[in-house]
């Protein structure tokens, strides 16, 4: 099969069997304007870099967790009540699946490791856009899905690590619905609600499972693929930040760029073996991931009435959860609690802004000024050091000598001022020209 | 691109060459990529597969079980559960082996030439106790339980010619005191005869058989 | 630091980082224990620990994997059918009422203990050695890892050589004691995680096919973006 001869018109078979299956298709479907569009003739920027590759490793990572989770979901049971060992039935049908299922053990590894996974690229994935300006005009709204896309991962994240009914998974879940709580006036009603019941419980894990199994993956689906035909629509920005569209030759063909298949297509192949390589060690020889993967307090099933001595949440999560504790006083008639709330949702709701916020007249690090660099440098390590506190307990002094509660407070007020100050600084930032260098 | 001298090959052709071997080369690396990825894809599906299959749970829970027959009379039927499908164990009066020889022409495969039982069962009685039939009491047919209709002749609703065995109600399937199916019925093989042997005069054991054919 | 140097880093620190513990090491590290020894510990643990504690996620017939014999697994460990769990005999709300704590099913015992520190196997090895005489604990005991524990010291006429009642003839000497509770600590360890061994043999098949690939991947890219990047010496012989 000759895909060359796709280039003009339909597809015209030389003969083979399988050539004339796809001239039937192709008669019938959109299949080579499709390849055309999307592939062959779909010019790319010619300069992109590794920081580029995190999008497609995402795509994968989630097809990984839709086919893991459903061969899960066949085995597991979203069931809170006792078996007669005086262990929840759900978190027997984990250890089920880890022992008696043929590879169980595997699928459900992969499954806990791609999650961590998942945030590590996602993470970099935005790190990208923030460090080439990939959220600028004309792709505002497709760095929008992308925070609602990430808003839903996080929901997803949650209600998954909420389904074994370890310690942690119940009291995680008793925190976060909690937060419910936080409002004035409906708040406690607002967290039954959630719950279904007064206190975490069975209604609980089988609304999560429902959640976790049917409705957020779809909505996943249905923002990922809004995702894709938004970036698709406007094309993809570049290292050095100058919309490649505009320079064009006489033909109108793309100076600067090069068709996404072969070229890029080759070499996201050769990215995601890199990714898979790095991913199956782990989850071959690390499968807890010292902790941070399997937390060692949720191998012990829940138990309502004793709860563990340090609550915290996977890796992913703990600087928003830094940003909820960091609020130990109320502030303008807002009380610490709800204070905190607050700053967490607000921490990814800032992001949305960020397309309006950035007033630099430049799009890439690579012509910005002294001010962007040290800024973005210090928000990365702010964000770290909120992710690093916040997998310690509250009353973490560092080195012995230095508490982390306050330390975490100027963590989170930078954060917050890296973009609510951004319309300011970004100005005042002495950026180079923007060249057109290739 | 190099030209050593002497050589009498023009620029273009050169360049077609090395065009070809170009193609020739991506040619090899695609398929090498391909193959090894889809060789890596097939093996990936492997595990996902295999988890389908019945796990060490379902595979354990197949143990044998032990049954008492001291309460048994003859003429009746006793019910037991084994891997989740009924087993019958009918004590056969000398009358209902009457009739095995009786019906021999009338049934399927009477000899049990076909593997539905284990090398010790493969007999005229289908048992290893002439008296004491064991049989999977599923019908061959799509698996329904049939119904005992011992008597002979036209009561409980059966034609004048029935001889007396068990009937599935499904589909009409019939089997005679021995399992052996009917002619003219949907089923076509004999019902099933589990492993099984006795650990002395009363007591059982289904599941597990000194001579097995599964 | 150049692109390649970045992206080397960023990929040494990714396989590097899970391999770490960090916090210092408190606990001492519990001996490795072949497979074979680990029969020791599974009667070990039938004979002192079942009494109280279950083992509900494992099943006799399993015991097979570290070379137990199925008459061998009737005759000295079994209580009941292969196919059944290692339950303990007692009901929950029982040892609950006798104990005023249900002993915990030891099943994800190691796993869930493990910590900064050390490994739940080191944990365990160190619970196990650090038993006391304790006058104000309502059993007499106490423990130096897990303290206030409801749990007696049910070894101590292995490890106590000093005991009046059963007399030294029982005890064993330190070092023998030792062991013994390191061939326990690893069969807990193997029932915690039965499949490790499994797991780390197809990792490696999985990690070399990986390189593999990665290498052929790496060369189908090299050879496309040569358009690009106008490198031509290897269709002349060069390199």
């Amino acid at each position: 099969m000759n895909l060359k001869t796709m280039r003009a018109g339909k597809y015209r078979s030389n003969g083979g069997f399988f050539g004339d299956c796809i001239e039937w298709l192709d008669a019938r479907l959109p299949l080579s304007a499709f390849w055309r569009k999307h592939f062959s003739e779909y010019l790319v920027p010619k300069n992109l870099n590794f920081w580029y590759f995190f999008g497609s490793i995402a795509l994968v990572v989630l097809l990984m967790q839709i086919v893991t989770g459903i061969f899960l979901a066949m085995s597991y049971q979203p069931d809170a009540t006792p078996n007669a060992d005086g262990i929840p039935v759900a978190f027997a049908s984990v250890e089920y699946i880890m022992r008696d299922v043929n590879w169980g053990w595997l699928i459900r590894t992969t499954h806990s490791t791609g999650a961590s996974a998942f945030f590590f690229v996602v993470y970099l994935h935005i790190f990208r856009c923030m460090l080439y300006g990939s959220y600028r005009k004309p792709r505002e709204l497709l760095w929008i899905v992308g925070v609602v896309i990430f808003y839903a991962l996080m929901a997803e994240a949650f209600t998954g690590y909420v389904l074994p009914w370890g310690q942690m998974s119940f009291w995680a879940a008793q925190v976060i619905t909690d937060l419910a709580s936080a409002f004035p006036f409906f708040g406690t009603a607002l967290a039954d609600w959630v719950r279904g019941d007064f206190s975490v419980g069975g209604a609980t894990l089988g609304r999560f499972f429902a959640l976790h199994v049917v409705a957020l993956p779809l909505a996943l689906i249905l923002l990922v693929v809004l995702h894709l035909v938004a970036l698709r629509e406007v094309g993809s920005n570049n290292p050095d930040g100058f919309e490649a569209q505009k320079r064009v030759n006489v033909e109108g063909t793309l100076l600067d760029g090069v068709s996404f298949h072969p070229y890029y297509t080759v070499k996201e192949v050769f990215a995601l073996s890199v990714f898979l390589l790095v991913f199956f060690s782990l989850v071959f020889f690390a499968p807890e991931g010292g902790g941070y993967f399997l937390e060692t307090e949720n191998f012990l099933p829940a138990d309502p009435l004793k709860t563990p001595e340090y609550i915290k949440p996977l890796w992913y999560f703990t600087p928003f959860y830094s940003m909820l504790r960091a609020m130990t006083r109320p502030l303008l008639g807002v009380d610490a609690k709800l204070l905190g709330v607050l700053a967490m949702n607000g921490a990814v709701g800032v992001l949305v802004f960020l397309p309006w916020l950035d007033r630099a007249p430049v799009r890439s690090i690579r012509h910005r000024g002294p001010v962007f660099k040290v800024m973005l440098s210090l928000f990365v390590a702010s964000f770290l050091t909120l992710g690093f506190l916040g997998a310690k307990p509250p009353e973490y002094v560092l080195w012995g000598a230095i508490p982390g509660a306050p330390i975490a407070r100027a963590a989170t007020f930078f954060y917050y001022f890296y973009f609510l100050a951004m319309p300011w600084w970004s100005k005042i930032d002495l950026c180079a020209q923007e060249t057109q260098a290739a | 691109m190099n030209s050593t001298a002497g050589d009498l090959k023009t620029e273009g052709e050169t360049a077609r060459e090395t065009d070809c071997k170009t193609d020739t080369r991506r040619r090899r690396l695609v398929a090498a990529v391909a193959l090894v990825g889809g060789s890596g894809i097939t093996a990936a599906a492997f595990p996902l597969l295999s988890s389908l299959a019945p796990s060490a749970r379902a595979r354990l829970a197949a143990a044998p079980v032990e049954v008492d027959l001291g309460d048994l009379s003859p003429g009746h039927l006793k019910i037991v559960e084994w891997r989740a499908r009924p087993v019958w164990i009918l004590k056969r009066t000398p009358e209902m082996l009457a009739c095995l020889a009786e019906v021999a022409d009338r049934v399927l495969d009477p000899e049990s030439k076909q593997a539905q039982q284990p090398k010790n069962c493969a007999n005229a009685t289908r048992s290893i106790r002439p008296n004491l039939l064991v049989v999977l009491g599923v019908c061959t047919h799509f698996g329904c339980s049939p119904v005992p209709r011992f008597t002979r002749g036209a009561g409980e609703g059966m034609p004048a010619e029935w001889p007396g065995g068990f009937v599935c109600r499904c589909h009409g399937a019939s089997f005679d005191f021995a399992g052996r199916a009917f002619k003219n019925t949907l089923a076509v093989k004999n019902l099933e005869v589990p492993p099984h042997r006795y650990l002395s005069e009363t007591r059982l054991v289904i599941g597990d058989g000194a001579e097995s054919t599964t | 630091m150049t692109p390649m140097t970045t992206r080397a880093a960023l990929l040494a620190f990714c396989l590097f980082l899970p391999f770490q513990s960090f916090g210092g090491a408190a606990l001492p590290t519990a001996p490795e224990v072949p497979r074979d020894a680990l029969q020791e510990g599974a009667e070990l643990f039938v004979n002192e620990c079942q009494t109280c504690h279950g083992l509900s996620f494992v099943r006799f017939g399993q015991l097979a994997e570290l070379g137990f014999s199925e008459k061998e697994i009737a005759e000295k460990l079994l209580a009941g059918a292969p196919g059944e769990f290692m339950r303990v005999a007692a009901k929950r709300d029982d040892q609950k009422r006798w104990f005023g704590v249900a002993p915990p099913d030891l099943s994800l015992t190691v796993r869930a203990h493990a910590s900064s520190e050390g490994s739940g196997a080191d944990w365990l090895y160190a619970y196990l050695r650090s038993f006391r005489r304790d006058d104000a604990s309502p059993t007499g005991w106490n423990n130096d890892v897990f303290t206030k524990v409801a749990m007696p010291h049910v070894l101590w006429r292995m490890q106590d050589a000093t005991n009046p009642e059963e007399g030294a003839a029982d005890a064993l000497s330190p070092e023998d004691y030792d062991r013994r509770v390191a061939t326990l600590v690893g069969f807990l360890a193997w029932a915690g995680d039965p499949h490790a061994a499994l797991r780390k043999r197809v990792g490696i098949g999985v990690v070399a096919f990986l390189l593999v690939f990665s290498a052929l991947a790496y060369a189908l890219k090299r050879e496309y973006w040569r358009d690009i990047t106008g490198d031509r010496r290897q269709e002349t012989g060069g390199r």
